[in-house]
């Protein structure tokens, strides 16, 4: 099917040529908004870009991409898109003419296209199926709390969304820009590395929009917390999972068949009688909807916990599942139902079979799994089946043996290929000739943590064929019973109130940054680290958001009590606030937090005003991203799209792989020009956020990263200080000396920490440090190249 | 076999038809002899004994300006090896960078020695300067084989390696 974008009832384009950008003016529309009969005016003030077309904000992805040069490191030497090639691109150009650089930058845009299209077609499918069940003019009220309900739309799109059909219509917009910008990668298109990154920035600012809008969307139509810090703790854990009863597992992003589920046992009072957990966002999602919902846990828990032969029935949605998950539960005899059209798995169409025709032919195995398109009829189908399948598959919830596991280890020839084609490089093989002696701690250490996130290329390469996964699974087996944590259900966005709160301290940086852990798991060393992380900022005052994978990471992890974070910590948008967010698709409401504080705070109006804002957020909102692990497109379009906004990500070892960082230079003086905008005079400004997008080698240098980029040139002198005192002080601790850059930090001498006067006073005046000018409103806007 | 010492460590890190050249101890010497103004990198799988001794004389022997990376800087400075602590990223940066006058400000560095960096995000640091830094050389003495580098020690085991490091920063 194809969107078409809506005409836009006034006539943006009008506003979007060069005289009134120079001149900044802001433009009030009448618009005539017909309601119920009524015809009312509204006056919006609009800002200058309405609905941006992909160059509108091309001057704005400029200046960062002056300030932030893109840094590429190229996965391979070769392009092999088109049959004009393959091109080998070490120092050659193409066949096509296009060079290393600019090949890298399409691929980046690429993959932001592919993740922007996944949380687009998620929130398209979101937005069809509620208007089918509840109208278009089905109302988004997000409470009394949030007035609003959301800042991307109406920053982007110009227009404050009122109903689900309003939804629909930033939907049209989003695939319009999409389908553009995918255009743009073909062969034969786009010549400039820098155009492709501008593209990539607005990329991920249609992902934005389109998280945004499938959040909004299943809050308000589904009834999840909206805002609310005191969401309801979720059992998390395998340990948590009752395996006497039927389990239906649900794996993927989308809430729409799990909830059915759910409302199934609801209507047949057999609520009691099952369990319904989830992998990864689904598990998130559910648990908004309904807090009976369990949590297994993140992504890297899945080939384990299939191999574990726990669920009964599988429900696949879409995005980060196991592409072979059909192969893996037929070894255990577990049923799968695919519910969208994204993931199909070759199966038959049984969307339109009767219910219990559709059972019968799962149970007599006339089909491998059913493919149903109609999420009540999943409900039915995935009860009834486990009903049926449990007792009969009490033997496939056990694993072999230990002694069974031993005598398998014993095999191993120790040729090591377990350990090369590990992407963590960690011991299996190690781990697997300890277990052939009987000494079961290596994997045990592989298990913990998700240390070993389970990816199962080692098996792919064992020469013995040694089912490495199912022996980590069933060493680990005794591990999950003592797995039973508690995470917060998602909350949704951050209110109002608790922006006008808090707004003036992030800005003056009293609260010395907002640290938003999300993205994949499969992190380089365990899910450990992403507690840890999280843990060491909420000691120090920081307000620590997170979502999917990260924030069940989080939930992991128990102090000496046995208590987890979200256990200690409240979940207020505030210093020392621990707040789940949500899913995936709930990162809209980070960034939208940012935009909050522009305008609940400095008043900036919202609407077609990208650039004001995200200029305000640049150099005044001390939050970073911390995306840890590996995995996937959505992650990079994340990342682009808050990027554009000005928010700096540090992610992980591997995220190098993403192939493109955006990197400051500190050596480079003339980079970091800034205009007062208070006195029109620009001057020398300061590395502050130093880089858009970081790869940080291990945990230590991460979290010393983190601190640095919630530097704002907008701090206050007291601000300033207390974001030096905790940079100074992990630096310290990780590097055992005062930081070498600090001077560049340091504007005058009220700037300088309390605790660390004498020794930085030092370090200032062997660098023949000079106090410097401050600017009063640090902008990036309205410079000369304008 | 001997293919095996040969290919990427992990073997899908393959690029491209370049492939790094095999050295010997004595060939990567030659290689640091042969620059005026090599630069060592060191990474955090060097921060334990014994690699840290065998870095340090390495560093000391060749008196080589050294950049440790991630934080690795702290245990390199309490055995009394001063470095420059840059992220991994952002010495590739600078390196990639013709302009840049080096981490002593004496002019672009020719030749950079890689040690103990975490593989894979090595692996694309190399990569980086394979294609953006025509006009400087790459080493890596891990025990990995780095096909992205221009020159790598082979794959090997540990002890292997020591005595390939130990011939490094022996006189």
């Amino acid at each position: 099917m194809i969107f078409v974008a809506p005409k836009p009832k006034s006539e943006p384009k009008k506003l979007k040529d060069d005289f009134w950008k120079a001149k900044d003016i802001k433009i009030s529309i009448g618009e005539i908004v017909e309601k119920e009969g009524e015809i009312s005016e509204e006056d919006t003030p609009m800002g200058p870009t309405p609905k941006p077309h992909v160059t509108d904000l091309r001057s704005w992805d400029m200046k960062l991409l002056g300030r932030y040069e893109p840094f590429y490191a190229p996965f391979c030497d070769m392009c092999c898109l088109c049959t004009f090639g393959k091109c080998d691109l070490l120092n050659k150009k193409g066949a096509c003419g296009i060079d290393s650089a600019t090949q890298q930058a399409r691929i980046v845009l690429l993959a932001c296209n592919i993740g922007t299209a996944a949380h687009a077609g998620h929130a398209r499918h979101m937005i069809n199926h509620l208007i089918e069940e509840l109208g278009e003019d089905y109302p988004l009220d997000l409470g009394l709390n949030i007035d609003i309900e959301a800042p991307i739309t109406r920053t982007i799109i110009g227009k404050k969304p009122q109903n689900l059909g309003d939804l629909r219509e930033v939907m049209g917009y989003v695939e319009e820009q999409l389908s553009h910008l995918l255009s743009a990668c073909h062969t034969g298109q786009e010549g400039s590395n820098l155009d492709f990154e501008s593209k990539a920035l607005h990329s991920g600012v249609m992902d934005d929009l389109a998280r945004e809008v499938g959040d909004i969307a299943q809050i308000v139509a589904l009834n999840m917390p909206k805002g609310d810090e005191d969401a309801p703790l979720v059992e998390m854990g395998v340990g948590t999972i009752d395996t006497d009863k039927p389990v239906i597992l649900c794996i993927g992003h989308n809430v729409v068949p799990g909830a059915s589920i759910m409302d199934y046992l609801d209507e047949t009072g057999q609520e009691e009688d099952f369990e319904v957990c989830g992998i990864c966002c689904a598990a998130i999602d559910i648990s908004r909807y309904n807090d009976r919902a369990k949590v297994v846990g993140p992504l890297s828990r899945q080939l384990k916990f299939i191999r574990s032969g726990v669920a009964d029935v599988i429900i696949v949605d879409e995005q980060c599942i196991r592409t072979d998950v059909l192969e893996e539960a037929q070894k255990k005899n577990t049923a799968v139902i695919a519910t969208t059209d994204k993931m199909c798995l070759g199966l038959p169409d049984m969307t339109d079979e009767d219910p219990d025709v559709i059972v019968s032919k799962l149970l007599n195995k006339e089909i491998d799994g059913a493919l149903i398109l109609d999420s009540e009829k999943v409900g039915e189908v995935s009860v009834k089946i486990a009903k049926i399948l449990a007792p009969e598959r009490e033997k496939l919830k056990k694993l072999p043996e230990l002694d069974a596991i031993q005598n398998m280890a014993s095999e191993c020839t120790e040729c090591g290929w377990c350990n090369r084609v590990c992407p963590n490089s960690k011991p299996m093989m190690e781990a697997v000739v300890a277990a052939g002696k009987g000494d079961f701690s290596g994997f045990e250490k592989l298990y913990l943590n998700d240390v070993c996130y389970s990816c199962g290329r080692c098996e792919q390469e064992c020469e013995r064929e040694l089912p490495l996964m199912s022996m980590l699974a069933k060493v680990g087996e005794k591990l999950a019973k003592d797995e039973k944590f508690n995470i917060r259900a998602g909350r949704g966005p951050v209110q109002d109130v608790e922006i006008r709160r808090v707004g003036a301290p992030i800005v003056l940086g009293d609260i010395p940054g907002v640290i938003a852990i999300v993205g994949c798991s499969n992190y380089p060393d365990g899910g450990k680290e992403v507690a840890e992380m999280a843990r060491e900022f909420l000691e120090r005052n920081y307000i620590v958001v997170a979502t999917g994978c990260g924030a069940m990471s989080i939930g992991e992890y128990l102090d000496e009590e046995g208590k987890t974070l979200y256990e200690q910590y409240s979940g207020d948008f505030d210093a020392r606030g621990l707040l789940n967010i949500g899913s995936c698709v709930s990162n809209a409401h980070i960034s939208g937090a940012c935009i909050k504080i522009a305008n609940i705070f400095a008043k900036k109006p919202l609407e077609g005003n990208f650039e004001e804002i995200a200029d305000y957020i640049l150099n005044r909102v001390g939050a970073c991203g911390v995306a840890w692990g590996a995995y996937s497109q959505k992650a990079a379009a994340i990342a682009t799209g808050v990027n554009r906004w000005g928010i700096p990500v540090v992610v992980g070892p591997h995220g190098s792989k993403y192939r493109r960082l955006y990197l400051g230079r500190t050596d480079k003086k003339e980079n970091w020009k800034i205009k007062d905008l208070r006195t029109g005079k620009v001057m020398d400004g300061e590395p502050a956020p130093e880089h858009l997008i970081y790869a940080a080698e291990n945990m230590e240098e991460a979290i010393v990263m983190t601190a640095k980029l919630c530097i704002r040139p907008n701090d206050t002198a007291k601000g300033r200080q207390i974001k030096l005192n905790h940079y100074i002080d992990l630096y310290k601790r990780y590097y055992g000396r005062l930081p070498p850059d600090i001077n560049l930090f340091i504007r005058n001498e009220k700037d300088i920490p309390i605790t660390y006067k004498k020794d930085v006073k030092e370090i200032l005046e062997e660098m023949g440090w000079e106090p410097r000018e401050i600017p009063q409103e640090p902008s990036l806007m309205g410079m000369e190249d304008d | 076999m001997a293919n095996e010492r040969v290919i990427p460590y992990q073997p899908t890190v393959i690029a491209g038809p370049k492939q790094a050249l095999l050295v010997t101890p004595e060939t990567a010497e030659l290689m640091i002899k042969k620059a005026k103004r090599p630069l060592f990198v060191l990474g955090p799988l060097v921060k334990e004994e014994p690699l840290l001794t065998l870095a340090k004389k390495i560093a000391e022997k060749w008196n080589l300006p050294v950049v440790t990376t991630a934080d690795a800087y702290k245990s390199f400075k309490d055995q009394g090896l001063n470095s420059t602590a840059y992220g991994v990223v952002e010495i590739v940066n600078l390196l990639k960078d013709p302009e840049w006058q080096g981490v002593n400000d004496e002019g672009p560095h020719d030749l950079v020695i890689f040690l103990g960096c975490i593989y894979y995000i090595g692996s694309q640091g190399l990569s980086s300067l394979k294609h953006y830094a025509p006009h400087l050389k790459t080493l890596t003495i891990c025990k990995f084989f780095h096909s992205n580098a221009d020159a790598s020690f082979p794959n090997m085991k540990d002890e292997e390696w020591m005595k390939y490091l130990e011939k490094m920063g022996s006189d």
